[in-house]
């Protein structure tokens, strides 16, 4: 079957989303889409996770508990986990190692950690999208090491890229590539190469999506359905 | 100097200044933003080719009064806002960090910036 997935979007808590993209109405957003398995990927943080499993669940959409993490290289990385738990503790880690440099809201934007309702629970104080001080690939074994998935996001970005800010894609076992426009003129080692909305506002949902051929709708199957030859940019 | 002095250096070109006679008395030189945050000096213009928005806000927070954004990168039009909103001037220039940081070293008449 081909299942719509969208695996990188922001809420609320990125200081760079808009304030009004809460969890839920991602969650809403993606179900009138078509958005089969949808992620949420706040920088460095995982606090309004916890709602939008709630706001997944209403919505019959298979959830990945993801991060985009910062390395000390400044490479944008995607984390995603099945298991709430798991995600919220590395995500826990990772947050526990930006600098302690404060957030300003005025500069930044808003760092909103909200419920289901979409009321303020906290505001995060510390600047969500500073460098964790982990390097790429540290990042990218530990969050493997954690049964997550692992995706470099937007390989073909001027900033934040793995290809920009590195050069090049060093030989390591990721799980897919993120892509803004495909193909990507690069060596992309055989891997799945997704699209992804990387929505930072409610219009932005869904404006990358990509389709993957997959057995069915579950973790497992989309973990072994990550090929090449699965992966379509438009719907059959 | 002044910010103003920097539209004066060969091969620069002013894209926004604010009209704040704001003094610049330092320079930092650096692509990696979370390394400026920490480390650049106050009232001072920071060589880069970090051209987006968030180059802005981390000026901004390290009260960074000019960019002079080498290699020809352009400035995208919400960088720009942003700059004028922080009164943050602009510079684009041909040069590399290097070319840009050498002119700058002497406009400031930091002959001794090897030296330290």
């Amino acid at each position: 079957m081909q299942v719509k997935i969208d695996l990188h979007n922001h809420s609320c808590l990125s200081p760079c989303g808009s304030d009004d993209l809460t969890p839920a109405l991602l969650a809403v957003e993606a179900m009138e889409q078509g958005i089969q398995i949808l992620a949420l990927t706040d920088h460095n943080c995982g606090r309004n996770l916890p709602t939008f499993a709630e706001a997944c669940e209403l919505c019959s959409i298979l959830p990945l508990f993801g991060m985009e993490i910062t390395t000390v290289e400044e490479v944008h990385v995607l984390t995603l986990f099945k298991d709430l738990g798991n995600a919220m503790e590395f995500a826990a880690f990772v947050e526990f190692l930006l600098p302690k440099r404060k957030n300003n809201p005025k500069l930044f934007g808003n760092q909103l950690v909200v419920n289901l309702e979409g009321e303020l629970i906290e505001q995060v104080d510390k600047l969500l999208i500073s460098s964790s001080n982990l390097s790429f690939s540290d990042v990218v074994e530990e969050a493997l090491s954690r049964d997550a998935l692992v995706i470099p996001a937007h390989i073909d970005r001027f900033a934040n890229s793995v290809l920009a800010n590195l050069g090049f894609l060093p030989d390591l076992p990721y799980s897919a590539l993120e892509a803004i426009h495909v193909p990507v003129d690069a060596d992309t080692r055989g891997l799945a190469v997704l699209t992804g909305s990387d929505a930072h506002s409610l219009d932005q949902v869904g404006r990358r999506s990509c389709y993957l051929e997959m057995p069915s709708i579950t973790y497992e199957s989309l973990k072994t359905s990550l090929k090449p030859e699965f992966v379509s940019y438009r719907h059959a | 100097m002044v910010v103003r002095d920097l539209a004066n250096i060969q091969g620069f070109s002013q894209q926004c200044i604010s009209d704040e006679p704001f003094e610049i008395s330092d320079a930092y030189t650096g692509d990696l933003l979370s390394d400026v945050m920490g480390n650049a000096p106050s009232d001072s213009v920071l060589i880069t080719i970090q051209a987006h928005k968030n180059t802005v806000a981390v000026a901004s927070l390290a009260q960074i009064r000019a960019l002079v954004i080498c290699n020809n990168r352009s400035i995208p039009p919400d960088m720009l806002q942003a700059a004028k909103e922080e009164e943050i001037a602009i510079f684009t220039t041909e040069d590399t960090q290097f070319e840009a940081s050498c002119k700058i070293a002497s406009a400031l008449g930091r002959f001794d910036a090897g030296q330290n």
